[in-house]
């Protein structure tokens, strides 16, 4: 997925965006103060969509796409747009170890107190987070963790299934839990870049 | 059957008027009128409780829970005395003394019996609608003259406050 | 004497089954499942016994006992006695007044005359008023005894509305009333026979009318600011719970109902199939013998009553689920400045096409 500046946020390309008339004077006409033509014509829209359905159910057409769009939750799910911020998630590098450099910014900025850092270094002097935990329960879903980090290494992923737990003791995410291999996270990382502005100074 | 209905009339009636929550008393005063429209039907005047129902029970009573919910009429503390019970027995028998006599001297003993299944069509629709149109349609006209009165007054009053 | 009592328990016991045991368990499905298809939606469809979810259909099922497990709540502070009584009263009349709808005509059956309607009362249409008006207090007595701000706001609109609406209702049966010269309603629904003289031909303002008020006496949207869930929690049934809570709910079904049966005998040509005469049906049922084909006619006349009932049910949720509620002076202008004076007007007219005739 690749995307363009000249959408805005919506998805509406800019030229299409135009002011739509409004009518400004709401002195009804006599056909409308009559108001039974008006509640005729709203009771063939709604029986048309009756009908139609009915027929619908009846006898489902075949291959045409469907009147109904109901999702069938837990037996389908929507495809998730790449904007979508689910559950926050660790990088994990090609080697197996994680971007984070625990530079503690993410713990600065997490308006919600959730995330806490233990941060040290390996052999060859590189800084790595020694724990790194976030407290799902406390966890508001707002993305500045993402925004703010500048190595990105916590992006939020499109998971949102399974986050509810009857122990608040289990909603506390160690580091294992959080890591996600980056090959999963590609398009999530390039979108970020794209609207934090980071392609500016990113390898 | 006259004795059961009358019975509750008189009980709630009696509810009615002693009970101190207005809403108690209100909804006592609807079965009284039950009650009555109740005794209308035991008399072949179905039309007649039939409208008891509509007027009485239906409209005016509902305006009048209307307007002590509306008012917001609070229950006033503390019992009657039995000094005050025992005068309002004693005027109600006396009210009712008074009732029994005038209706002897008007009527004397010949107070009509109701005689099962003597007159055809009485109490129909139909009976009820021509009598009132021949022989009582003077009483009738006044009657709804007056009313029309009461309501254009009442309208007139109920301006004057808004305006 | 034995055979007559047989009759008339006959009788109760199919009214009282139809709408107890058929139409009002079924019309929370059908409000939801109508709704949904109207809407675009799937609509209730997850209830299931062993995989089978009988599109929904199990759902009243798993509600009512849901419904009635639940802990039966009085609020502190309530009136004990009239918050229990409220829902009774609401919900008995809606019952009361189906025993004067006729569901069917008169049949000579093995020698002895059926006449399908519960009580044949004189006074016909006057009785469904009179009871229709007592439904009120349920509504209104429910409002105050919850000792609740919501409940009590809800009552308070009830009281308004129903009383308004009462009126402009009453004015616009008159109409009907004149021009079949009867208040039974057996006789109203007899005279139907021919397409051109059901009622709605002969007073379609009459009709327009009755229809308005009677969903404003029943309290669905559009009219439903008594229990406007926007504004006032649920209104009235705020607080209710359990057997209470469904008793309102059906109270207001059957009510539905009720409406469904009154308009279909007065407007819609009660038991009579449009073009078809009831001779005409008898000549086409003659291969059963002479009380085999009568019995067949008035199958097939319930039939026709019930099928125009349930028409008009559907009609009624369509209406419910296309309209926005309406504003409280609305409603009030609506019902007192517009709805009577065309009632009054509609009553003038008909008098002198009566008269001139």
């Amino acid at each position: 997925m690749s995307y363009k500046s000249n959408y805005i946020v919506g998805s509406i390309p800019l030229d299409k965006l135009k002011p739509k008339k409004v009518r400004k004077n709401i002195e009804l006409t006599l056909w409308e103060r009559l108001y039974i033509p008006e509640i005729v014509r709203g009771m063939y829209i709604t029986t048309r969509h009756f009908i139609i359905n009915m027929i619908g159910f009846v006898f489902p057409p075949e291959g045409k796409k469907r009147k109904i769009f109901t999702v069938y939750y837990p037996e389908e799910k929507l495809t998730i747009h790449v904007a979508y911020r689910g559950r926050p998630v660790l990088v994990q590098r090609e080697d197996g170890k994680e971007k984070c450099v625990a530079c503690g910014l993410c713990e600065r900025i997490c308006p919600a107190l959730a995330i806490s850092i233990v941060g040290g270094e390996r052999e060859n002097k590189e800084r790595y987070p020694v724990t790194y935990t976030l407290d799902m329960s406390r966890c508001v879903y707002c993305g500045l963790c993402e925004e703010v980090c500048p190595h990105e290494a916590i992006v939020m992923s499109d998971e949102y299934i399974g986050l509810a737990e009857y122990d608040r003791k289990n909603m506390i995410y160690p580091k294992e839990k959080l890591l996600v291999p980056v090959a999963r996270l590609k398009n999530r990382i390039e979108y970020v870049r794209e609207i934090y502005g980071k392609a500016n100074y990113m390898d | 059957m006259f004795y059961i209905i009358g019975g509750v009339a008189v009980l709630s009636a009696l509810i009615m008027v002693t009970n101190k929550k207005p809403v108690s008393a209100a909804m006592s005063l609807i079965v009284t009128m039950l009650c009555l429209s109740g005794m209308y039907v035991i008399l072949d005047a179905h039309l007649i409780a039939a409208l008891q129902i509509i007027v009485y029970a239906g409209a005016i009573m509902v305006l009048f829970l209307f307007v002590i919910m509306l008012l917001n009429i609070q229950e006033k503390e503390g019992r009657l005395s039995g000094h005050k019970i025992f005068l309002q027995f004693a005027w109600i028998m006396l009210v009712g003394y008074v009732f029994i006599s005038m209706v002897k001297l008007i009527g004397g003993d010949s107070l009509p019996a109701r005689v099962e299944g003597s007159i055809n069509g009485f109490g129909t629709t139909k009976a009820v609608g021509e009598i009132l149109f021949t022989d009582f349609l003077l009483p009738f006209e006044i009657a709804s003259i007056l009313l029309l009165a009461a309501i254009v007054g009442a309208v007139i009053l109920a301006k004057a406050k808004v305006d | 004497m034995i055979a007559d009592l047989i009759e008339a328990i006959a009788k109760i016991l199919f009214v009282f089954g139809v709408n107890m045991g058929f139409f009002a368990p079924i019309l929370g499905w059908v409000e939801r499942k109508q709704s949904a298809v109207m809407q675009d939606r799937v609509g209730a469809n997850r209830a299931d016994i062993f995989g089978f979810t009988l599109i929904g259909l199990l759902h009243p099922l798993s509600d009512t006992i849901k419904l009635i497990t639940k802990e039966d709540f009085i609020p502190a502070g309530a009136n004990k006695l009239f918050h229990t009584l409220a829902p009774f009263i609401s919900l008995t009349p809606a019952l009361i007044t189906f025993a004067v709808v006729p569901f069917g005509g008169q049949y000579e059956i093995f020698g002895r005359r059926i006449n399908l309607v519960v009580a044949d009362l004189d006074v016909g249409i006057l009785f469904v008023f009179a009871f229709a008006s007592l439904a009120t207090y349920g509504t209104v007595l429910a409002g105050w005894s919850s000792n609740n701000n919501w409940s009590f706001l809800g009552g308070l609109r009830a009281a308004a509305q129903m009383l308004s609406y009462e009126v402009a209702m009453g004015l616009s049966i008159i109409g009907i009333i004149m021009v079949y010269g009867s208040l039974k309603l057996t006789e109203i629904g007899a005279m139907q026979t021919d397409f051109f003289k059901w009622g709605i031909f002969l007073q379609p303002i009459g009709f327009i009318l009755f229809l308005t008020c009677a969903i404003a006496e029943n309290k669905r949207a559009p009219f439903d600011i008594p229990e406007a869930e926007t504004e006032i929690v649920a209104g009235y049934f705020t607080e209710y719970s359990s057997m209470k809570f469904i008793m309102f709910w059906m109270g207001e079904f059957l009510e539905m109902v009720t409406i469904s049966g009154i308009i279909t005998t007065l407007f819609l040509g009660a038991w009579h199939l449009p073009f078809i005469s009831d001779e005409r049906l008898l000549s086409l049922f003659g291969f059963a013998g002479p009380n085999g084909s009568i019995i067949m006619l008035m199958m097939a006349n319930i039939a026709t009553f019930f099928g125009k009932i349930i028409f008009m049910i559907w009609f009624q949720m369509t209406i419910r689920w296309t309209l926005p509620r309406f504003r409280y002076d609305q409603i009030m202008k609506l019902g007192w400045k517009i709805m009577l004076p065309i009632s009054l007007i509609n009553i003038f007219i008909t008098g002198l096409v009566v008269l001139l005739k």
